[in-house]
């Protein structure tokens, strides 16, 4: 006998996510096709794309997400090897002290970056101060800011999800492997680089998703270098075209969707376990 | 001459010592069993070879050479873990062919060694399975051609059978004997199943809290336990802790509470404990009992079970309790029933 009781379980969740993300989604994207509610229209989408305006900041926006997903994991890869390989007190701390970052707000985060890295900032007082660098660096302001800011507020998610999936790798998997002749190196390339690449693809997911969608980190950081979610905002709030932040909206969206099409297939290509 | 030796080891997890002045020595060629109760430090006995772990203290000779600092990559054993341990992101053959690409064989050689190798341990045609998709005995003989096939100088088994259902247990275990000897190889095989250990072993080492009690063939071990703990272990569970002992014609007399048994001296042991399998005990009733009965000890039934090819009969005595299997089913003794407990004089083993 079948039973359909047990989807009765996610009923809720399935009427939630319908009514207050698929429907409104939906709704805007359709809407982008429609300006003037009269026949379907794709001129919009076809001037945007040749606005060399927007293309700037698409590039900028996908450039300063990329970066971020590689740096944040290749920082955060290593890190989280050491700390899985601790005792369970040590890898408590860590952890805990990993997670500190997020307790605070990323507006506030973003301030002190902007005390850091700005002209007159700790950064470089530092380098003028030892006499490496003459004039003060343009640090705050650029890609690179946006990138420093999302670096840190993302690189502890990266490390904890890291972390979970190096735990669940038995560690019998690498005795074995050393016991069958491989160096360290060979142990880290061979076992436990491939079972990552699920932890890998879920991070980077999380990293890129995140990034590309970032707003206050951008917004306070990047000045007058826009990325697609302030450019978002400035045509809702300050120009009061909605239809052109639909139109934004939806690219998000379906390049949100791409890039985690590509990851996932990259996964399971790099990841034969079956 | 002995392949490796364990010279005083000491190893200890934080403060705590498992292992205190360990001696082991095997033979080239042997299959030496350790055994004895969990915890008692039979694995990390084995990691301590491998090379998994360090010692505090004491020297790891192998071929006369010292080994205590060669790291795990570079000894040439092969470990087989209690549950397999094998890759799981890579297909039966890349697991088997993992050790020999690690020493730079050539591609056609490694197929070669590989296919030979799965062939002895009955895995012809699952090259391409990845271990998910294999059965607990099918992952069991991957885990031990992935050790035999880099041809190893020693072969190491920790409980590897511990995990699969009695039928195969012992099927594997037979087949794991096959290949040891047919290929020559000196293996150390960690086991709490005593049978496992007996049907299996040149030697079996006995162990307690890091200590090997006794290290002896089977046979002398089954007959001839040296201590209290082996006894127990190997199945003696009746014990006379004697008052004292002296050497007379017909054997040894060992007393206790007045009461003097005679024990054939089997070996020049030096133990003043008795120990008896339930199955050497004999009962008769007391009313019916022969006049040739050896070490005659009164008593009274106290539990009879029922274990189907015998009555297992719980008995007391003026020199303590005793388990005693009897096989004459056809009247059994009844609770409460006054009995004469034949203790016969070849079954004393005398330990320490
Ligand atoms: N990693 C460890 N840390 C602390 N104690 C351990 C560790 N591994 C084993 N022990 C202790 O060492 C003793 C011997 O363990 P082990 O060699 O695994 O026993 P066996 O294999 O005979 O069951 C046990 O008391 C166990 O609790
Ligand atoms: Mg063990």
């Amino acid at each position: 006998m079948r039973n359909y009781y047990k989807y009765l379980l996610i009923l809720p969740g399935v009427l939630f996510l319908t009514i207050f993300m698929l429907v409104p989604i939906g709704m805007t994207i359709i809407s982008t096709f429609f300006p003037n509610e009269a026949a379907a229209d794709t001129s919009n989408y076809a001037s945007l794309f040749r606005d060399s305006y927007f293309l700037e900041i698409l590039w900028t926006t996908l450039r300063v997400s990329i970066l971020t997903t590689i740096i944040c994991m290749v920082i955060g890869f290593p890190t989280a090897y050491f700390i899985a390989r601790m005792s369970a007190k040590m890898k408590a701390l860590l952890l805990i002290l990993t997670i500190f970052p997020l307790l605070t707000s990323p507006v506030v985060r973003s301030f002190s970056w902007m005390v850091i890295i700005g002209r007159n900032g700790l950064v470089n007082e530092a380098l003028m101060g030892i006499g490496i660098i003459q004039e003060p660096l343009e640090i705050l302001y650029t890609p690179t800011a946006v990138i420093i800011g999302l670096v840190h507020l993302f690189l502890p998610l990266t490390i904890i999800t890291l972390v979970g999936v190096m735990e669940s790798i038995e560690s019998d998997l690498l005795t074995a492997a050393a016991s069958l002749g491989a160096s360290r190196f060979g142990v880290f390339t061979k076992v436990v680089l491939p079972l990552c690449v699920p932890g890998l693809v879920i991070g980077g997911i999380l990293v890129f998703v995140g990034s590309f969608t970032a707003y206050t980190t951008p917004a306070l950081l990047g000045g007058q270098q826009r990325v697609l979610s302030t450019l978002l905002y400035q045509n809702a709030n300050t120009l009061n075209d909605w239809h052109m932040a639909s139109i934004l909206a939806a690219i998000m969206i379906v390049v949100t969707l791409i890039v985690i099409t590509c990851m996932n297939l990259l996964a399971n290509k790099l990841n034969p376990r079956r | 001459m002995s392949l490796f030796t364990l010279q005083d080891v000491t190893v200890a997890y934080q403060k705590q010592a498992i292992l205190q002045d360990f001696n082991l020595s095997i033979g080239e060629g042997e299959l030496v069993s350790l055994l004895g109760p969990s915890g008692c430090g039979k694995t990390t006995t084995l990691r301590l070879i491998a090379g998994f772990l360090q010692s505090k203290q004491g020297k790891f000779l192998f071929r006369e050479k010292d080994y205590t600092k060669v790291p795990v990559n570079k000894r040439n054993f092969g470990f087989v873990f209690q549950n397999y341990a094998l890759f799981p992101h890579m297909t039966v053959f890349d697991n088997v062919a993992f050790g020999l690409r690690q020493r730079k064989v050539s591609k056609a050689s490694i197929k070669d060694r590989v296919l030979r190798v799965l062939d002895i341990a009955s895995l012809k045609g699952f090259e391409e399975r990845f271990p998910a998709a294999l059965s607990g005995g099918q992952k069991q003989r991957v885990a031990i051609a992935r050790a035999l096939v880099i041809e190893p100088d020693l072969l190491l088994f920790d409980e590897p059978l511990s995990n699969l259902d009695a039928n195969l247990r012992v099927n594997m275990r037979v087949e794991i004997r096959r290949i040891q000897q047919e290929l020559g190889i000196t293996t150390v095989y960690v086991s709490h199943d005593q049978e496992e250990c007996f049907s299996i072993s040149d030697k079996v080492a006995i162990m307690n809290k890091g200590i090997i009690e006794q290290l002896s063939d089977p046979a002398t071990i089954y007959r001839q336990p040296k201590t209290k703990f082996v006894a127990d272990f190997i199945g003696f569970k009746n014990f006379i802790q004697f008052d004292s002992r002296r050497q007379e014609t017909d054997g040894i007399a060992a007393t206790v509470q007045g009461i003097t048994l005679t024990v054939q001296q089997q070996d020049n042991d030096t133990g003043l404990v008795g120990a008896i399998r339930p199955d050497d005990l004999r009962l008769y009733p007391l009313d019916a009992a022969p006049m040739t009965v050896e070490n005659a000890v009164q008593g009274k039934v106290l539990i009879s079970t029922y274990l189907g090819r015998s009555y297992q009969y719980e008995v007391k005595t003026s020199i303590g309790q005793f388990t005693v299997n009897d096989d004459a089913a056809a009247a059994p003794l009844a609770n409460g029933q006054e009995v004469v407990l034949e203790i016969p004089k070849k079954q004393i083993v005398l330990v320490d």
